[in-house]
This record gives C-alpha cells, structure tokens and sequence, in this order.
C-alpha cells in the first residue's frame, strides 16, 4: 500500500516549502553549472535541460492525473516540427513560432486526450505508444515534412543582436524557460486543481461527490503536459538544427518517462535532476558498453534503462526524492525526537443553535430530492426496485432495511457512482441519475461514505479544503500564474479552518487525517461534506463504529443542521437513532420500499417488523401488536 | 477480386500472429490485470532465437521449440523478479514495470543480434496459386499452427482443471484463494501461456515478416489493439480482434497507401474504444476468459 | 475438528477492528456469532481463514497451530470459508465451481470427490438440474446454496460462513440453516456469522454476541435470545455505550419485535 501511494499521488500538502527550497536550490547549480564543466558535459546538459522539460510534464501528468502517456515524444516531435517548418519554410521569428508550436501541440493533446482519459488508465498508456509510433510514421511519409531526412537548416536563436550558438549560451538562455517552466508547475501543483486532482488519487468517488470533475481536470492536465513536451520539442530544433522522425521514437518516450520516474514522479525538480541524472548515464552507457561488447553499436543504452526502470519501481518507487526525503528524515531523527502533535480531544461546543445557515437555501418544506421509480438489475438479480422518495428542505429522512436490502445501492444510485437500470433523479430541478457525482455536487448535494474515503495523503485542513471545490474557481491557468489564486487559496483556508473550529476539530487542522482515531476521521468527512455547503447531504451509516457518546454528538450535530435548513438523507443500522432522529423513515426490503411514514408509523407498520424478524408476515401481526405496549417502547 | 482476396488472406495470416500475441495480453490481464507491454519483446526474442539457432545449423523445428522454451522461460523469470515481489500492483506501475522489461529485452537483443533485422527460413518454402490468389506455404502454416495454438488455448481455458483456476482467479479473486487457489502460482502460470503463445506467434512471423530487436514494439502494440478489440478478457474475442485487424491493415495498405499500414490498429484503437470500451466483440466488460 | 480462537487482533491498515476475540467451537458443534453491521463479524472470519493476517493472538484448528497460514494452507488444512456475497465464480458452470471447490483435493482419489459432490448435492438437490447453468445466471438462493456447496467440497472439517442469509426470503433462510443443522448431525463443525439471529439461534448450538471487536456476551441461544441486551446488540444500540436499566422509566434501545422475539 505504501508504495501504491508513494507513487500514485502528488506530494503531500507538507511538502511546499521542500519544492521552494529544491527549486531555488536547482536554480544555484544551474547557473553555476556551465562555469565549472567542460564543453562536451555542458552539451549532456543542454540535452538535459531540454529533455528535462518534457519529462517535467509528464511528471505533472502521473502525479496529478495518475495516469502514463508513453508517448510523450510524440508532443515533443509535433513541436519541433511545427517550429521548423514555421521557421524555415515561413520565416517565422523564433519565439511566434514557439507560441503557434505549442497551441498546435495541446490542440493534438487534446483530441487524443478527450476519448481517452475517461478510461482506465492503460488505454491512455497504450493509445499515446501508437501516437508515437503513429507521429514518426506520418512524418517519414509526408514529403512536406522531409520525409525520412526531416527538416534542416533550423538556425540556432538569436535576440539582441545575440546568437546563441555554444554550448554555454545555450544552456543560459534555457535555464530560465525551465526555471519558469518548473515555477509555474509547482504553482499548479500546490492549486485548488493540484489539491484537486490529489484527492483523486486518494479517492476518485470521495472527490467527485465534491464537486471535483475528474475527466476535466485530467484532460486539462494532458494537455498542459503535452504543452512543455512541445517547449522542449522547439528548443530541441533549434540546438540541433534538424527534426526528423526520430524525434517521436519510442526510446526517447522511455527516456522522459525513466527522467520523470527516477527524479519522482509528482515532485517538481525531480523531473529535472532526472533528466540529468538520465543524459549522464546516456552519454556513458554510449561510450561503456561498446567497450564491454565489442561490436554493439545502436541505441545500446537502452539495457541501462530498461534495468534502472524497473530497479526503481521495485525497490524505490518514490525516485530520488524519496531517497532525498528518506535521508533528511534520518538525519533530523538523529538531531532529536520532535515532540508529535498530541491529539487535542477538543470538544464540540454543546451548542444547540442551528448551524450553516445561510442565505438562499431552499425554504423548509421544498421539495429538494426527487427518486422516482429507480430500480437497479445485477444479472438476474434486483438490488432495487422501483423506489421511490421524495425530499423536502430541512428535514431529516432515513433509509433503513435489513441488511443486503437494497439500501446502499439505492443510495449509490442517487448519488451518482451507480448507474440506474431505470427511473430518475432530480436534485433541485436537474436530472441527475447516470450522472458523474460531481453532477450531483453542482446541484447542491453531497454524501458521505459507510467505509470511510478520507484522503489519505492530505492533512484534516487539505481534506476539507477540498470540499470547497465547487465554491472556488480559480482554473488551471490563474493556478499557473499565482496572483489572483492566491487571495482565493487564502480565503479557501480560512473558512475550512472556520469550519474546523466550528465542529471542533480545529486543533486537528495540520494532522494528516489518517493518523486521527476512527470517529474524528468520521467527522472530518462529514466537515468536507459541509465545506460544500449542500442543501442536501448523504450519509451512509454514519454511526458505524462510533462509540456512544460520538453517536450522541453526532445527532446532536445533524438536528443544528437541520435547524439551519439542509435536507439529510441517511442510510443507517442503528435503528434506535434513526427512530430518534428522523422526521421519516423509508424502509427497504429485497429491493422494494415496504414503508415509508414517521417513526412511530414505521415501528408499528406488520411489514417492517416482520422483514427485521425474518418471520412470515402474518406472524408479525401478532408480534406489531404484542409489542406496542408502553413497556416496550419509549 | 482476386486483388481482394489476395489482400484478405494476407491479413487473415497476419492476424493470426497478431491474434496469439493478444491472446497473452488476455491470459495475463485477466488474472493479475498486469498489461504486460514486454508482450511483443516475447515474439520478437523467439524469432531472433530461432534465426540464430537456425542460423547455427539447428534444423527449423527444433529450433522453434528452442525459441518458444527460451521465452518460456524468460516470462517465468520476469513474473518471478518483477512482477511478483510487487505488493499492491497499480495499472501505473504495471505499466512501468513491464515497460522496464521491454526496454531491457530490446536493448539485450540488439547487443546480442545486432541492429539488422532478418528472416527464418520457412519450413515448407514456396507458393502455389490457387484461383489467382499466390499463397505461401508459410502463411498456411501460420494459420493452421494459430488455430491449432488458439483451440488448445481455448480448451485449456475450458476443459482443464489449471485453466479454470485461472478463470477462477480473474473472475473472483477472494474466492478462489478461499478454494485453495494460489494467485501466485496462477499469476506465474499466466505469464508462462503468455510467453509461450507470444513466442509461437514470433516464430511463425519471423519467415515473412522478419524480425529484428525493435519489432516487438509494433508487435505488441498491434497485438494490444487485438486483444482490446476483443475487450481484453476473451481469449475468442482476441483471436477475432487479431484477424480483424490483420484484415484491415492489409486492406488499408492495398487500396489507400502502404505507409498508413501501422497507422491502421492506432485509429481501429480510438474508435473502438470511443465507441465500445468492452470491445467490439465482448459482451460484456466483467473478467471472462 | 475443533476450532479454538485465543486473543485475536486483526484490523485493516491502521485502522484495527478485532480486539482479543477468544472463541471456541468444539468437534461437531454449531457456533453462531451474531452482532451489528460494523462489530467485526466478517473481520474475524477473515482472520480464521487467513484472508487477513492477525497482528496478535492465536488460531488452533484441532492440535495444529494455524496462526498466521494463508487461505490456500487453510484449506488444505480442513478449514473452509464460505464468503459473504457468496462470491460463486459466474461465468463458470455449476459443474465447475464445484469442481474447483475440490481445488485442494485435486490429487486425491476421484471416489472421494464424487462422494464428497453426491453429498453436497443431496444437501442441495435444486442445484442438480442446474449443473451445466453459469453460475451468475442463478438465483441468490441457490447462488449461496452453490458457494456451501462449494466449501464441502474441499471436504473440510470446520466449515465458516458469512451471512449466508443475506438477500434471501425467509423461506430460503430456513431452508440454508436446516441444511447446516444437518452438516453439524454429519459431525462437521460450523461457525456462522449472522445479522439474522433468529435463523442463527434456530439452529445454533451455542451463540457469541460481538460488538465493536469484541466478543460481548455468549451462551446457550435460548438464554442469550431472552437476554435484553442482544436486541439492542444488534439493533445497534451499542453494548459499550450503555446497557439500559429495565423498566419503562428508562428509555431503552427498542425495535419492532423487541422483547425476546429475537
């Protein structure tokens, strides 16, 4: 588990401080770089720094959207053959043609992106392999392009009345465009979308019922990680003067994605230590292994990749970074045991007063939620049956049934995970049934889960934060460029953090919410959950595992809700709350809705007693009737 | 006509090639939902395998069986080494892995064989026409060796005891265990059936085709496409996804341009997963084989 | 075979869910366990049959430590786990999934497991006009019918099911619980997780009550079923929290069918 999370998400929200040392850190080394090392290592180093770009994107891309493209020298080539044939053929300047290279690149990313990215996650590994393969084919073919020869005679730039023809020039005009390149990712990263796409990674259902639109993000992340293969690509063209067909090859996707993985995949500069660490050991495989065996000639190399490649997945799937990161830690657990955060047991306030109200909520009595007929056939077996349920405003409705019943499918179904065999959905006028979570979430509603998806990577503040998703807007392109993001960020903070206080976790704010006990990760939940703001909140069994006196707080919680006007549905076990609790309660048997009504209708109702007895019902006549003495019920 | 049919029986005993290959994407993905992408470096290793041993004075067939043993066992390690010591494997990094392993099998082959690409000698050599259409002797026996390895694969699957613990693992993984099943050992087995009915396919293709160190980049993309267009969990659905996609990439290559012939399985790839995720000929998406 | 289970913790990741359970089922007995969503039930059949791995506490089965096997050792060790959600194999035949059943006892000799298959299918005769069927197309009656099926054929000693009555109508509820009344008089020895512990305590030689990973009350079913606290117990009222006083003063943790109906 610990190497599944390693890799898949994006760095941890307590590691900002670690990029902007790391970057800066980078930026020194850069500088200092062509100064100290002979031409023939500065020329590994332009390769480097181009190169090094390209795997940065697609650093973003795994860390971000969880998935792989094999094909990122596919971007790079469209990028550096349309800055060639814009400056040679149609005497472009250098920097428009960069411009149009790169708008022409996320546009390819993008169609390639848009059917793909709603699958699971090899296809989009596959598809960009034959887009590679694919690209070199289509360019050796085209005689626009040069066929097999490409295009040469690409000058080497030139602003200022300076041309930057060594080496040394070179990698100084780079080093800033990747300084910014790394800047602007890191900003990204550490956006409300990175923060987004993180919790994805954690848990892609938790994510979505909060509004997260996962398709839309990770096509957007495509498309930016396509966007710095095509800066390098164009770079490239320049330095070398000539794109051929080789630009898409294969081995050099491979190369980008052994830079990006060995530097570790999400964090920013690894992308770039990679790709130097990658042109170092390139250019010495190149002269070493033809020595150990005579004769190899060709892209022998490859061997030291394929083995580090693996080597690394296996044995240290965090890349360098988790070497860097594992080192400093051993290191400040020598210089002394920090003092842990205790877990503060800060109460609740025993408030009673209604909670978030707010303005423009429906009135009390609207009807909010509207189920009709859903029904949901596995196989040869209904799970659901033609249920039906409508929710008003401000008030409190429990699903019951004994267990296997039907509940949490109905429930799934509602909210959108579960795809209905039949019938529909509307939350506050829109159809919603079929529909992606984050749907549902725009409309107002949002749930909670029976086992808990907290997002394990990010602490309460960052799990809560991403609650408020949809009540932020900042995109990836204001994210990028820092300044208005920023207020918005600070504003997203200080209100998750108000309602930290208000629940009474706020001591809790900065720990990772999986090191909490299992009942405060249950109101961290539901805290990400009211960070929404919903006019309708899910819960399914959230009374599970807690012990009596968190059930206590917890209903107490959910009636101050109420009385500041949100509609809650849960789905629950213990039925001595629900009956305490609940306005209504439906209950479910076999898939079908047997009662619906008050809590004292539902207690006496034959059917119910009798589906939570497992007796025939004409037995549970007798046993409604029995029991509904005064002694047996409060 | 014959033009047509010329094409279709070309692309039928190409598919066929393409069809085994597929089939190990399936054997593997079912049980442990590992895409394998040394797949195609299966294929290609066996046909340099046998170039080199036949090469050496080996007569055909005994260097085929060398080839298919020498992948055979090379997969078994591969699983074992890479694949096994893995706890909580993600498509991600299966996906990075696997590509580990193709890229170290290129680069092993291209030390070991060189750059150039080269031809087995086919085991019956010439043609014959038959109403017009030239058929080699060698895409006969692709296609007669492909059904052959393909309905042994299928019963396999089928009748054996082995073959329905593995549909066993891909379909109910808990359970399975509960029964006394051990994923390891089926994991291990799967790559063993896919290496061996890569290699066969690497073999047979090997005499028209030729094989050199990068083929099985194309091999196993192609093969990939197959599989996928059969949903990726029937071995039925692969081999028609295989010959279908042989089909289409002689057809393109006879009527539109030669040099779109790989562009075919990328384009057949999108749409069909655009349009059908569960393949073309899957019925449904869950786990079968 | 006897079962004996002594201090057991087990949990998933950081998040532990069994808290010393000590349970016992003797050679040839019925144990039933009954208890909330949430009380750990289906942890603990995990635990025995080794889908997870214990963090303390030890597994006997008969006179051999087991602590700590895998599944597959399990089972060919004489125990057989019949999951929640039956989980039968449903693109394979009836046919097949029994055959795998006998996974463990594929070396042994072939009368053995046609004898053990004519016994599971004289349990279960509506499974015998089905065998050529796939599995996913059965009702979930027979589905769990099959998933029993299945267990006895790997021809166990102790055989433990989870909630084998979920989703089930009440008349094939009972039917399943006869059928283990009478793998118990065969002398196998079963532990069965139930939320439905009226069948449970039908058929049940003795019964535990969990709640919240523990093992909270255990006995005879007829003393435990007139026991207040099993109601609640289940219902989901929360043993830990507060057993409620008798007597109509106290409001106290009720359902339809409280009162022993249980």
């Amino acid at each position: 588990m610990a190497r599944r999370r390693l890799l898949l998400t994006g760095p941890s929200r307590r590691s900002r401080r670690g990029d902007v040392v790391g970057i800066a850190l980078l930026a020194v080394l850069l500088v200092v770089f062509p100064l100290v090392a002979t031409p023939s290592v500065i020329n590994v180093g332009v390769y480097a720094l181009i190169y090094g770009l390209a795997a940065l994107g697609l650093s973003l891309l795994m860390g971000l959207a969880g998935q792989v493209s094999l094909g990122q020298a596919g971007f790079f080539a469209i990028g550096a053959y349309t800055q060639g044939v814009l400056v040679t053929r149609y005497d472009f300047g250098g920097l428009a043609a960069s411009v149009i290279a790169v708008a022409v690149t996320m546009t390819a990313a993008l169609l390639v992106g848009l059917p793909l990215l709603r699958l699971r996650g090899h296809y989009l590994a596959l598809a960009t392999l034959g887009f590679g393969v694919i690209v070199a084919v289509l360019a050796s073919e085209s005689d626009f392009l040069g066929a097999t020869s490409g295009i040469y005679g690409i000058a080497k730039p030139e602003m200022n009345n300076r041309l930057y023809n060594s080496s040394t020039e070179y990698f100084l005009l780079l080093v800033p465009v990747v300084l910014i390149g790394l800047l602007l990712a890191r900003n990204v990263v550490e956006s409300r979308i990175g923060r987004a796409l993180g919790a994805v990674n954690d848990s892609e259902v938790a994510a979505e019922s909060l509004g997260v639109d996962t398709f839309r993000l990770r096509v957007q992340v495509f498309v930016l990680s396509a966007a710095y293969a095509s800066v390098a690509g164009t770079a490239f063209a320049h330095w070398l003067g000539v794109v051929n067909p080789n630009a898409s090859n294969f081995p050099l996707s491979v190369k980008f994605l052994l830079m990006a993985v060995l530097g570790g995949v999400g964090t920013v500069y690894g992308a770039v230590v990679g790709a130097f660490a990658v042109e170092g050991l390139d250019d010495g495989l190149r002269r070493l292994i033809p020595e150990l065996v005579p004769g190899a000639v060709g892209e022998v190399q490859l061997i030291g990749f394929g083995i580090l490649l693996t080597a690394i997945m296996i044995f240290l799937p965090g890349g360098l970074h988790q070497l860097w990161t594992t080192v400093r830690r051993r290191l400040a657990a020598r210089a002394g045991p920090g003092d842990g955060p205790s877990g503060a047991e800060a109460k609740a306030p025993p408030d009673e007063g209604p909670l978030l109200a707010r303005e423009g909520r429906p009135a009390p009595g609207t009807p909010l939620l509207e189920v009709r007929g859903l029904t949901k056939r596995f196989g040869g077996v209904t799970a659901v049956d033609g249920f039906d349920l409508t929710v008003d405003a401000g008030e409190i409705v429990a699903l019951i049934g004994p267990n296997g019943a039907g509940k949490t499918t109905a429930f799934n179904m509602i909210s959108g995970p579960v795809v209905p065999t039949a019938g529909t959905v509307t939350m506050a006028g829109t159809r919603v049934e079929g529909r992606k979570p984050h749907v549902f979430a725009r409309a107002g509603a949002t749930r909670t889960f029976q086992n808990l998806q907290i997002f394990t990577t990010a602490t309460v503040l960052g799990n809560v934060m991403v609650g408020r998703h949809l009540r932020s807007t900042s995109g990836l392109l204001g994210a990028a460029l820092v300044l208005p993001a920023r207020r918005e960020e600070r504003a997203v903070e200080a209100s998750a953090r108000e309602l930290l206080e208000l629940l009474g976790l706020g001591a809790d704010a900065d720990r990772l919410a999986v090191d909490l006990p299992f009942g405060r990760q249950r109101l961290v939940e539901i805290a990400r959950a009211l960070a929404l703001e919903p006019d309708l909140l899910l819960l399914d069994e959230p009374m599970a595992g807690l012990s009596g006196a968190e059930r206590r707080d917890l209903a107490r919680l959910l009636r101050r809700l109420r009385a500041g006007g949100m509609a809650i549905v849960l789905v629950e076990h213990d039925v001595e709350a629900v009956l305490a609790l609940a306005d209504r309660v439906a209950v479910l048997e076999d898939g079908v809705r047997i009662a619906l009504g008050t809590p004292d209708e539902v207690r006496h109702d034959p059917a119910v007693v009798a589906a939570y007895l497992g007796v025939e019902p004409e037995d549970a006549d007798a046993v409604a009737v029995a029991d509904s003495g005064p002694a047996g019920l409060p | 006509m014959t033009d047509l049919l010329q094409l279709l029986f070309a692309g039928l005993s190409q598919g066929a090639v393409y069809a085994l290959i597929a089939i190990g994407f399936v054997a593997i993905f079912t049980v442990s939902g590992v895409i394998n992408l040394a797949q195609g470096e299966f294929a290609a290793l066996a046909g340099l395998v046998a170039i080199s041993a036949a090469g050496g004075g080996m007569l055909l067939p005994a260097a085929a069986v060398l080839a298919v043993s020498t992948v055979a066992i090379v997969a078994v390690v591969m699983e074992r080494l890479v694949i096994f010591p893995v706890r909580g494997m993600t498509t991600l990094v299966s996906l990075i892995l696997t590509l580990g392993v193709s890229t170290g099998l290129k680069a092993l082959m291209l030390l070991i064989y060189g750059p150039d690409a080269k031809g087995l000698e086919p085991l019956f050599p010439g043609a014959f026409d038959l109403a017009g259409v030239s058929i080699r002797y060698q895409e006969l026996l692709i296609l007669a060796v492909a059904g052959v390895v393909a309905l042994a694969v299928y019963w396999f699957y089928e009748k054996t005891l082995a073959g329905k613990s593995l549909r066993a693992c891909a379909e109910q993984p808990v359970a399975a265990r509960l029964v006394g099943i051990s994923l390891s050992r089926a994991s291990l087995l799967s790559f063993l059936i896919a290496g061996c009915v890569g290699a066969i396919g690497g073999v047979l293709a090997s005499p028209i085709y030729f094989t050199g160190w990068e083929s099985g980049l194309t091999l196993g993309l192609k093969g990939f496409v197959a599989a996928t267009l059969g949903g990726l969990v029937s071995v039925r659905g692969a081999v028609l996804g295989g010959l279908l996609l042989g089909v289409l990439e002689n057809l393109t290559a006879g009527y539109i341009s030669t040099g779109l012939r790989d562009a075919v399985a990328f384009f057949l790839l999108i749409v069909v997963l655009v349009a059908r995720p569960s393949g073309i000929f899957g019925r449904h998406a869950e786990a079968r084989v | 075979m006897s079962l004996e289970v002594r201090g057991l913790h087990a949990g998933y990741g950081r998040l532990p869910v069994l808290h010393g359970i000590d349970l016992d089922a003797a050679d040839g007995e019925l144990v039933a366990v009954i208890g909330a969503n949430g009380a750990g039930k289906t942890t603990l059949l995990r635990a025995l049959s080794g889908l997870l791995t214990a963090t303390a506490g030890t597994v006997r089965l008969g006179d051999a430590d087991v602590t700590g096997l895998g599944p597959e050792r399990l089972a060919r060790a004489g125990l057989a786990h019949v999951p929640e959600n039956r989980l039968v194999f449903p693109s394979l035949s009836v046919d097949d999934n029994l055959v795998l059943g006998g996974y463990t006892r594929r070396r042994g000799p072939a009368a053995e497991r046609s004898r053990a298959r004519d016994r599971a299918l004289a349990l279960f005769p509506r499974l015998e006009p089905r065998m050529r069927q796939a599995a996913g197309t059965l009702s979930g009656g027979e589905q769990q019918m099959l998933a029993i099926a299945r267990g006895l054929m790997a021809q166990p000693r102790v055989l433990v099911l989870d909630e084998p009555s979920v989703g089930l109508a009440p008349r094939l509820v009972g039917e399943i619980f006869s059928a283990l009344g009478r793998l118990r008089d065969g002398g196998l020895t079963l532990v069965v997780v139930e939320q439905n512990a009226r069948a449970a305590f039908a058929v049940a030689d003795r019964a535990y009550v969990m709640d919240r990973g523990r093992v909270v009350l255990e006995g005879e079913p007829a003393t435990l079923m007139s026991d207040p606290r099993v109601t609640a117990g289940f219902l989901g009222g929360g043993f830990a929290a507060e057993v409620p006083a008798p007597g109509p003063a106290a409001p106290r943790p009720s359902a339809p069918g409280d009162g022993g109906r249980r």
